[in-house]
This record gives C-alpha cells, structure tokens and sequence, in this order.
C-alpha cells in the first residue's frame, strides 16, 4: 500500500492533472485501485452495494415522473476518494448514509456525510465513523428541524461522541484498535468531525476541528465551516480565558502540543480543546456541489482550486440533464474526489487526504 | 478518583536557591535547582531531583500520588524497551544498542501523529532497580528538544501508595521562552503520569 501511494506521489505532477494524455489514462488504473482498496476501508457499503441501492430504489420507469417534482427524491450522487498518503498510518475516516434519518423513498429525505481526520490513532476517528450519524439521528426531534433546532442536535450529538470516545477509553481497548492492547493511551487520541447533513432545501454542516465544508455555488466557493487553528483570535480567547494557552512550536499549538484547537477526545487536552461544532445551515439554491475534506487537501489546495475541479468533473457545472444516468454523476463525483486527492498528493501534502463530493444539481 | 498532580517549576531565581559560579563557565551562571524543595522525600531522591541548570535552560518536576505499591508501580516504570506499557504518544520503540537493561543503551522512538515531533533517540542513564531510579537523555531525533534529560523515582507513600517523581532538564528552544517550554514539556509528563497511574490500577 505505501509503495503504491509513494509511487502515485512520484509520477504526478501538478499539470498532468488536468491533462488527458495517454500517460495520465494509463496511471488511473493503478490510482483507482487505491482508491477503492482505501474506499472499502472507510465505507460501510462497497461501491457496487451503493449503486445497486440507488438503481433498486429508483425504477428506471418512474424517474420521470420524480424529476418532475421540485423535490429531488432520489439518493444523492457522490464520490469518495480516501488515500494515507505520505504517512504511515491511515487515521482518516469517512462516513456516508443515504437517507438515514428516514425510510427510504420519504418525501423528506436527509442524507448524511461525514470526515473524521485522527490524531494520536485512528480508533477515534473510527468510533466517530461507527456512531456519530446514529447520535445525530437520535438527537433530530422530526424531520423538519429549525435553524435552532438544528443547532442543538448537532452540538448535542458531539458531545455525546465525546463522551463515548472518553468512556469507551476507561474499558479495554478492543482488538480492532492499532493501539498494543497494553497500551491504555486513549486519553491523548482525537479526531476532527466535519459532518453534513442534506435535506431537499437545507445545507446543515457541523465542523469541530480542521477538516472543512466547501459549497461550489456557481463555481465559487462557499466557506460553510471554518478551521479551528488555535490562533483563531475567537479561539485564542476561549482557550486563555479556561487558564490555557496557545503556544507557537512549529505552529499555533494548544499547550504547544496540539494544532487544532476543537477535536472530538483528545481528554488530556480538556477543556481547552473543546468539542462542540460550530453549526451552519445553508438554504439550497442552485448549486453545484458540496465539498467534504479532511485538512491533508485544504492545507495544499485552495477552495476555488477544488471548487474549479469539482464543477469541471461535473461536466463544466451545467444544469443536471432531465434523463442523466445516476450512475454518471456519480462517476463524475468520483472523479472529482480522485483528481482533487490526486493533486493534494502532487503538491506534497505530507497528510492522509479523504475527499467526498456531493453532487447538489436538481 | 484522579490523583492529585503537583507541579514545581525551577525558574524563580529569588526562591533561595543557590548558584555556583564555575571557573570555566563564561556565558553565565549556573543554578543548582532542588526540585523537591518543600516535599518530605527520601534523601536519594530529592539528590536525583536537583539539576544544574545553565543559562538558556529550564527544569520542572510533575509529581503524581498512585494507590498502588512501589513494586507494582515500578514493574511498568522501568520498562526501558517498552515505554508504550505507561506512556502516550509512541508508536513504536525498538532498543537500537544493548538490551535496554544496562546504562548506555540506546532506544529509537517513534512518536504518533498530531504531535511537534517525529522520533526521540534516548539513552539510559540510570537503572536502580532497589531504590526505583529510572534515567534517560535524549540524544537525537527529530523533535525540538535538545539536551533533554529526564529522572524519574518512585518512594513509598504514607500511606501504602507510591510517590512517583518526575522531573526533567532541558534547553529552551529558540524562539520560545523558558515558560512555554515548561508548559509544553509539563504536559506531555502529566498526561503519562496520570496514564500510568491508570494502568497500575488497572492491573
């Protein structure tokens, strides 16, 4: 696996992304196994699995009968790209659930999507992927939540992860845990969680950590979270007015020791690393596609970079075609993640990279 | 129920410690800092706690009360080839010279993400198996720690428990000062401390 990566690494370059030589064909076999290898392992379902429930979902017959409702019924396009990249290990985690708050088929389906970026090992980032969508859909008090109802279940389902990660750490670590089961560390280990939940009309994005929500609306970006760096002046506020500090290492740092300054676990670190998220919800529009990353792309590739990508991907951001073949956009989601984890890696991002695009077209 | 920690810094100068003046010392003094000043400890141990600290330097000590007795405190401690048994953030640690028994042996850590630091190459400086004294300095590695030399002794507690002392000396890194070293170093001591504290009782 790290000769692959290292090898895909080595033969990119910056230009050869946006070429379609021969060359650049040839190398994405290769690239794509990666990406599905990695897929599998961050994705409850396999590829095939979530195109088989798209196709049975929808009757081909009846889809123009749904495309004629402004509602968009249907399960969401999406691609997945998750690489370790340059390190050794792989702490990112992804998580996708069509329509997990409600049957499916609902008139009033929610979609979730999340990115969990680990630190310290991977369990909690995880544990986040196993659980945090379950907390969210016990937390949602009906499925037409307000702004300020949404806020509170998101700020409460974070918690409750916390808690878990905190607790789950006390008993014996489970052999699934790269942690030596002597080891009882768990206390030091942590994970970003930027999550998004779609609605026909709604946007809902709770971020606490590094990892990022980008909006492509007319192939601009739209920031809907934002970074927590320990020298956010707010942050940096927060922090020292709990009696902690932010220490300048090699960058901002908490106590010098961790670079975000909001994290899911990372005990040791409380209550100055917190894990509340900071919410925003979004009205739909017309709108391209959301963009979920973890900060190995953010650090290297700025949010009208991937925004350019994604709507290129996305055949140039027009409109949806009335009879589009689900399972095109869906590749061109896919495509876009790849290319965007592809040039993360071209540029040196010495991070695992994970990439999901959502495809928002009506 | 979480031990208590206590912290004592050695960076106040006017709290009556003493300072030596050595003939070949020309770019400043150098202070003799005991770090158990004020604690009731055995005489070794306050001895192994008192650090020549030159200019551009800093030294701290993080203490930590176990219910648990020395032995069984100590059976995890000394564990030079295998600090991960107490101690967070490492990945990995393989004995590069020596056994990891004897003064003078050499251990490659790695240390996990997240941190500002890749690896740590450490040598064992003591290794008291009857008065529960473990030693290492830090000679190499990639991290921002230079000259680090950490000490860390177990005695009994009054109450059937184990004391256990750790207290370090190292330089200050350039560009930060002597308290954010402090800060920093101290915390990664005390999340060990409490983490070893933790696995003792859990045994």
């Amino acid at each position: 696996m790290a000769e692959i990566c290292y090898e895909v690494v080595t033969d990119a370059c910056p230009s050869s992304v946006y070429e379609s030589t021969p060359a650049h064909s040839r190398r994405r076999p290769r690239f794509q196994t990666v990406m599905h290898e990695d897929w599998e392992k961050n994705c409850k379902r396999s590829k095939q699995e979530a195109l088989a429930t798209r196709y049975s979902s929808i009757p081909r017959s009846s889809r123009e009968d749904f495309s004629d409702q402004n509602v968009d019924v249907s399960s969401p396009r999406y691609g997945v790209s998750s690489v370790c990249g340059r390190r050794r290990e792989m702490e990112d985690a992804v998580a996708i659930h069509p329509s997990f708050s409600s049957p499916k088929n609902s008139e009033f389906p929610q979609h979730y999507f999340g990115v969990y970026d680990g630190h310290g090992c991977s369990h909690v980032a995880a544990r986040c992927r196993e659980r945090l969508h379950k907390l969210v859909q016990e937390e949602l008090s009906s499925d037409m939540e307000d702004e300020e109802e949404w806020k509170t279940t998101m700020e409460r389902s974070f918690t409750r992860m916390d808690k878990e990660v905190v607790s789950w750490g006390d008993s014996v670590v489970t052999a699934n845990c790269k942690c030596d089961l002597q080891t009882p560390a768990c206390d030091s280990v942590g994970s970003t969680a930027v999550v998004s939940v779609i609605t026909p009309d709604k946007i809902v994005v709770a971020n606490c950590g590094d990892s990022r929500a980008v909006l492509c609306r007319n192939g601009k970006p739209v920031p809907l979270s934002t970074d927590h760096k320990p020298d956010r002046p707010d942050e940096l506020d927060r922090i020292e007015g709990a009696g902690g500090r932010v220490i300048y290492w090699d960058c901002p740092r908490v106590l010098g020791v961790l670079a975000m300054s909001r994290a899911i676990g990372d005990n040791y670190l409380k209550p100055y690393v917190s894990c509340e998220p900071e919410v925003t919800i979004t009205d739909r529009r017309d709108d391209d596609c959301l963009i979920l990353a973890s900060d190995g792309l953010w650090d290297v590739v700025s949010n009208e970079t991937a925004c350019s990508v994604a709507r290129m991907c996305l055949r140039g951001g027009g409109r949806r075609q009335d009879n589009e073949d689900p399972a095109i956009s869906d590749k061109a989601c896919t495509e876009a993640s790849v290319l965007l984890t592809k040039l993360a890696l071209a540029r040196n991002s010495s991070d695992n990279v994970s990439v999901v695009v959502i495809d928002l077209r009506r | 129920m979480r031990s208590p920690v206590q912290l004592q810094h050695g960076s106040d100068a006017t709290n009556g410690f003493h300072t030596l003046q050595p003939h070949d010392q020309t770019d400043g003094p150098i202070k003799r800092v005991c770090l158990t000043r004020g604690m009731h400890v055995p005489e070794h141990v306050a001895m192994h706690h008192t650090h020549d600290v030159g200019p551009d330097q800093c030294c701290s000590s993080v203490v930590q009360m176990i219910h648990a007795p020395p032995e069984s405190v100590w059976a995890l401690v000394r564990r030079f080839d295998n600090p991960k048994v107490y101690k967070n953030f490492i990945r990995q640690c393989r004995i590069v010279q020596g056994d990891g028994l004897h003064v003078g042996d050499l251990r490659e850590v790695m240390v996990v993400s997240g941190l500002p630091a890749v690896s740590s190459t450490e040598r064992l400086e003591i290794l008291d198996e009857e008065r529960h004294v473990i030693s290492f300095s830090v000679v190499g590695g990639d991290h921002r720690l230079k000259n680090y030399r950490s000490v860390t002794t177990l005695h009994a507690s009054d109450d059937e428990g184990t004391v256990v002392v750790e207290s370090y000396i190292v330089d200050v890194p350039p560009g930060n000062t002597e308290e954010e070293t402090l800060s920093f170093v101290d915390t990664i001591v005390r999340c060990n401390l409490q983490s070893l504290a933790r696995s003792t009782n859990r045994q």
